[in-house]
């Protein structure tokens, strides 16, 4: 989008120059406008429709990005089987486990090692919108593992407790899911799984997981390996240092990857309904871009008597030209400030979509910034200059004598 | 006549040309106005009044001959710098008005100058005296739709002169008046010529307003047939 701009860079300075120096005054363009309500207010509406769109389709892979960004801390390695990509298709012996942990890179509090040996799986749960259920990712930690997990806050309840079938869930899966309460009970795999606690984990991803146990999990599930491991070292230095050890070893043969760049690399979750959305907007912004000429083609030739008789007092065609565009560039901005102001009302609400890495379910909120409102609102401006440089180049060729021609 | 002719023409031919079908409208027109001058051109419709007059406005370009106003030769104007010599020398007065509909009389009258470098507060002097001059200083802040048609008649010869041209064109000035409108009209342009010195030419073809003029030039057939020197 940015690079849409560069080409139009010196025509973009030309138009601001001329407003600077302008002398035919904004104020006629303005008022010009209004005197076509009815035109410029649907004109308007449907460009700021369009940019409305833009500005979430954009808020949505941002809000997605952001819940998986803000999952990753800078000091935390999680290993995996080499190419397992995500912890769900990896596997990791117990034994392999054991020495990881042993390791003299391995941070540790008061309570011992941080290191967390887990066990990933999908289950289907109910949509609360009556839609049809999803699945969901529910891992089994260690300990640790919720220790390790510093933006996760428990709520409301208490912590699964080692050994039994407890879960404890995001508070903010309410919103999406069919009767998430303390005290609830699901039963799958012959055991009967209470709800004792809700967490908060501040909008990252494991907002969107159901954790319980892992011992409890795996035997649910007869399970012999885990999935993964986070293991959280010294200092963020040591992670080279760690990945390659576990590299190295013959015993191992895992492979370790930063938790940001773990996490970074699933953002990819949102590029379908991004790339689906981007369409749609590509599509209705050449709508738009053509509803605004066709807009300021019949300004143009509603005010041929006028635009002659502004040249034949002296104005000349350049001024003319810049004049049109003007216009165009306020008809437009009126939009992308409407625009701009209904993706707002979008901010914040949350909703979900499948992370086709895991084929489970990834909660986000619409993360409608300013810099994306700035963003959309420029894209009002693009249209404004592609829609408004035609009529405005025909108003610029106007013969002089028209004028003549009535009024 | 004298040599201090402020308007030129030489020769001067138009065609226009629809499919490459020639229409000639000026056939090697001669004619010179003396500075000050003030002259009606007459004829009857069709007779290319309006051609000429635009010719010599700078607003068309002839297809023959040579052209002089104001000491150039518009021939050799390129578009800007014709609309640029538009901008200090000619002033205009259509027969319906022209003003720009959402921009009150103040604001109409001041369009010429926002060509010219002059400071907002020289700009409103400007505008005040010129407004004086057509005596509707009391309705600066009405837009068109709010004025009859004689006033808005009025506020268009106060943007005309209000960059101080010396030449005038007025094209049917009168045309959309009734009487007593155009009456008042005719009094405030033969006041422009004599109290300012203005040079008018006037496009008309109602003898009562042609009769302000001081001299009346007939135009038939593409050529000037006579011209008559008014006695007053
Ligand atoms: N733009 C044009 N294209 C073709 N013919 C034109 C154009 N303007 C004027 N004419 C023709 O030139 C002739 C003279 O027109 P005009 O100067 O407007 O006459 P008048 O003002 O005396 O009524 C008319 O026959 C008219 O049809
Ligand atoms: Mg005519």
């Amino acid at each position: 989008m940015e690079l849409l701009f560069l080409p139009l860079l010196p025509y973009l300075a030309w138009l601001l120059w001329t407003a600077l120096r302008h002398p035919i005054p904004l104020s006629y363009n303005w008022r010009s406008l209004w005197q076509r309500k009815v035109g410029t207010l649907s004109t308007a509406g449907a460009i700021a429709v369009v940019v409305a769109i833009f500005v979430v389709v954009l808020s949505l892979a941002q809000g997605i990005s952001s819940a998986f960004v803000s999952s990753g801390r800078a000091d935390q390695v999680v290993v995996l089987r080499p190419n397992a990509r995500v912890e769900l298709n990896s596997s990791l012996e117990r034994d392999r486990a054991r020495i990881l942990k042993s390791s003299p890179l391995v941070a540790w509090d008061s309570l011992g090692p941080l290191a967390s040996a887990e066990c990933l799986t999908v289950k289907l749960l109910e949509l609360a919108d009556g839609s049809g259920s999803t699945n969901v990712l529910f891992r089994g930690l260690e300990p640790a593992g919720v220790r390790m997990r510093s933006q996760v806050r428990l709520v409301e309840g208490r912590w699964f407790r080692p050994n039994l079938p407890e879960l404890v869930l995001p508070l903010k899966m309410k919103d999406r899911f069919r009767d998430i309460a303390l005290g609830r009970t699901f039963t799958f795999n012959g055991l009967n799984w209470t709800v004792v606690g809700l967490f908060d984990a501040g909008s990252s991803a494991f907002d969107s997981e159901v954790w319980t146990d892992v011992e409890t999990l795996m035997h649910a599930h007869r399970r012999i390996s885990y999935n993964a491991m986070l293991v959280r070292l010294q200092a963020p230095e040591k992670i080279p240092v760690f990945v390659k050890a576990i590299e190295d070893d013959k015993r191992l043969k895992l492979e370790g990857k930063p938790e940001a760049a773990y996490f970074a690399q699933q953002t990819e979750a949102g590029k379908p309904i991004q790339i689906l959305g981007q369409m749609i907007t590509v599509i209705l912004t050449v709508g738009a871009i053509f509803a605004a000429m066709n807009t300021m083609f019949a300004a143009v030739a509603s005010r041929t008597p006028e635009i002659g008789t502004l040249r034949a007092l002296g104005f000349r065609r350049v001024e003319i030209l810049a004049s049109f565009q003007w216009e165009a560039l306020m008809l437009c901005a009126l939009g992308g400030v409407a625009g701009a102001a209904m993706a707002l009302s979008f901010n914040g609400i949350r909703t979900g979509t499948t992370n086709f890495e895991t084929f489970s379910d990834v909660g986000f909120a619409f993360t409608v910034t300013p810099a994306l409102m700035l963003e959309g609102f420029g894209f009002s401006l693009l249209m404004g200059v592609l829609g408004g440089f035609p009529p405005a180049w025909r108003a610029s060729r106007i013969p002089v004598t028209d004028a003549m021609k009535g009024g | 006549m004298n040599g201090e002719a402020i308007i030129r023409c030489e020769g001067i031919a138009k065609s226009y040309f629809r499919d490459s079908l020639e229409i000639p409208v000026l056939q090697g027109l001669d004619l010179e106005i003396p500075r000050g001058g003030y002259f009606a051109l007459m004829g009857p419709s069709g007779s290319g009044k309006t051609t000429l007059l635009n010719l010599i406005a700078g607003i068309d370009r002839p297809t023959g001959g040579s052209l002089e106003v104001c000491g150039y030769r518009l021939n050799d104007l390129d578009d800007d710098e014709l609309a640029g010599w538009r901008a200090i020398h000619v002033g205009f007065i259509f027969q319906n008005y022209n003003l720009v509909p959402v921009l009150n009389a103040f604001e109409n009258v001041e369009l010429p100058l926002l060509l010219q470098p002059l400071s907002r507060a020289q700009r409103r002097a400007r505008v005040l005296e010129a407004l004086a001059l057509v005596n509707l200083e009391d309705r600066m802040w009405n837009f068109p739709r709010q004025l009859s048609g004689g006033q808005e008649q009025r506020v268009a010869i106060a943007r005309a002169i209000v960059s101080d041209p010396r030449i005038l064109v007025a094209d049917e000035p009168t045309g959309a008046l009734d009487a007593k409108n155009a009456e008042e009209v005719m009094a405030l342009l033969e006041r422009l010529n004599q109290d300012l010195g203005k040079t008018i030419l006037l496009v008309t073809h109602d003898p009562k307003a042609a009769h302000h003029a001081r001299v009346q030039i007939h135009l038939e057939k593409g050529v000037l047939d006579r011209t008559v020197e008014v006695n007053r």
